[in-house]
């Protein structure tokens, strides 16, 4: 169980990484006026899933010997 | 815990044991924090007109300046700090395993300290923070810097010393008398030091420096590229700024780590601990860093001095002979003479404590330098546009600003220190026979 959580902490992160990134790029922008990231923060989309990745250390850590 | 642990009254290495010198010392920092804090209102309330920057070109002076140089350098002081903890963790490299939580908290101050330089930059902090979050895009340098650098860098650092940090805060927080063993208690979240937990600590540790490593030499280069991908702007343009920051960065934080161990082994009576055989380590480390980074140097020298076109000539001009030429060669020779005592130690193999933290010292002296050179002549000097020569002066405000920051980054180890013990306790307790020797020879 806590390897799992730990597992599902760091997919979800890399995944928040990953489409913080591309949001925030601007992918087919025909113009510099149009090239605002896709979805709006995404950049801290970005820095959500760095620490959701992190944070799996914590989570392996600190969970109880019960979610074993 | 033992019972041992639970008779002694005395918290270890000086913890929450404050003298009257200690006082003085923390009042004095304070003190100095604050000057910095009382300039720092002053920018903020009268505005950047405070500061001797100005607008590149039109005003004749530069817009990134002594702030943004110190934001390199304390970026750069971080990358030691992890790097040594990381690599005493892959590598089980067990004597140096004293300097590792010194190693780590370096980090995270010279990384707080970095954020709070940016700041300091920015004319309305507010909007420079919430447009980062808000528009900051990847072909942007800046996005590493603020997302990989700031966020991802210390947040992994800050994971990477408190569960370190567990072991130790569960034994204190078993001492009788201790006024802090709430604030330990609430680190060790519930320790008990059982196989299970420590063989998940080793396995933690091991990932978490693992993925560490790769991402702070990304995070790094990424700060480099905010210069060298610059292309109108002489000086800043080229492919050796990545390596060189990082090669930098090395030199400046194990400079660090050796004046801080030194300092930590000197105030906390540490030096069956934190032995010479940790400063021959760091020294050797510090002595290859900066060859690597000499060589860097000389590579860079010739590109600007061979055949240069003439704004190149200019910045070259004002670096080597012109006004930077005090702070460029003091810096230069601060580092030759620092990498020149390292190899005769080395050669010698007879290391003097004094003198690899005479290197430490000077070396910082030098990368302050350096940053300082490699933000500021490029826009007084580098213009692609027929401006004039521009000139920058720092003002009392943004001096003091920067001696705030490094207050308040002795008040934070300090701080750190009295509340919690510099070197882990496990091996603070059991001094092995082999440092005895080495510390005799100290």
């Amino acid at each position: 169980m806590r390897r799992l959580i730990t597992m599902a902490m760091i997919v979800i992160g890399v995944g928040l990484m990953l489409l913080g990134y591309f949001m925030s790029a601007p992918w087919g922008a025909d113009s510099v006026v149009n090239s605002d990231p896709r979805i709006p923060f995404s950049p801290a989309i970005f820095v959500l899933g760095v620490v959701t990745v992190f944070s799996s250390a914590l989570v392996y850590e600190l969970l109880p010997n019960r979610f074993e | 815990m033992t019972a041992e642990t639970k008779t002694r009254a005395e918290l270890p290495q000086g913890v929450a044991r404050l003298t009257a010198r200690w006082w003085i010392f923390l009042a004095a920092l304070g003190l100095l924090t604050l000057v910095g804090v009382y300039a720092y209102a002053q920018e903020a309330t009268t505005g950047m007109i405070v500061t001797g920057m100005r607008n590149v070109g039109t005003m004749g002076g530069a817009t990134w300046a002594l702030y943004i140089s110190m934001v390199v350098y304390f970026i750069g002081v971080s990358f030691a700090g992890v790097t040594v903890a990381a690599l005493i963790r892959i590598f089980n490299l067990d004597h140096l395993r004293p300097i590792v939580r010194i190693a780590e908290l370096l980090t995270v101050v010279a990384l707080v300290l970095g954020g709070l330089a940016i700041i300091a930059d920015l004319g309305q902090p507010l909007r420079g923070i919430v447009n980062l979050f808000k528009y900051a895009r990847p072909q942007s340098p800046f996005f590493g810097t603020f997302t990989l650098v700031v966020a991802g860098y210390l947040f992994a650092s800050l994971v990477y010393l408190y569960l370190g940090g567990r072991r130790d805060a569960a034994r204190l927080a078993d001492y009788s008398g201790n006024g802090l063993r709430w604030y330990h208690r609430l680190w060790a979240m519930g320790y008990k030091d059982t196989p299970e937990e420590r063989q998940r600590h080793r396995t933690v540790s091991f990932w978490l420096a693992l993925s560490i490593i790769p991402l702070l030499i990304v995070a790094h280069s990424t700060l480099g590229f905010v210069f060298g991908l610059q292309v109108g702007r002489p000086g800043w343009y080229g492919t050796l700024q990545a390596p060189a920051f990082v090669a930098l960065a090395g030199v400046s934080g194990i400079g660090l780590i050796i004046v801080f161990a030194a300092i930590v082994r000197r105030s906390l009576g540490l030096q069956l601990q934190i032995n010479m055989r940790i400063f021959r380590w760091l020294g050797t480390f510090l002595m290859v860093m900066l060859f690597v980074y000499l060589y860097f140097l000389v590579v860079e020298l010739l590109t600007l001095l061979y055949a240069t076109p003439e704004v190149e000539k200019r910045l070259s001009d004002a670096l080597l002979f012109g006004e930077y030429a005090p702070v460029y060669w003091s810096s230069v020779g601060a580092l030759v003479v620092s990498v020149v005592a390292l190899a005769v130690m080395a050669l010698r193999r007879s290391w003097g404590l004094g003198w690899v933290v005479a290197a430490g010292v000077l070396v910082n002296l030098a990368a302050i330098g350096k940053r300082f050179l490699i933000v500021v002549p490029s826009q007084t000097h580098g213009m692609l546009l027929p401006y004039e020569i521009g000139s920058y002066t720092p003002t009392w405000e943004e001096l003091a600003v920067v001696m705030g920051l490094f207050s308040l980054g002795a008040l934070l180890l300090v701080g750190f220190l009295k509340t919690f013990p510099a070197v882990p306790l496990d091996i603070a307790d059991i001094p092995r026979p082999e440092d005895k020797e080495d510390s005799a020879h100290a």
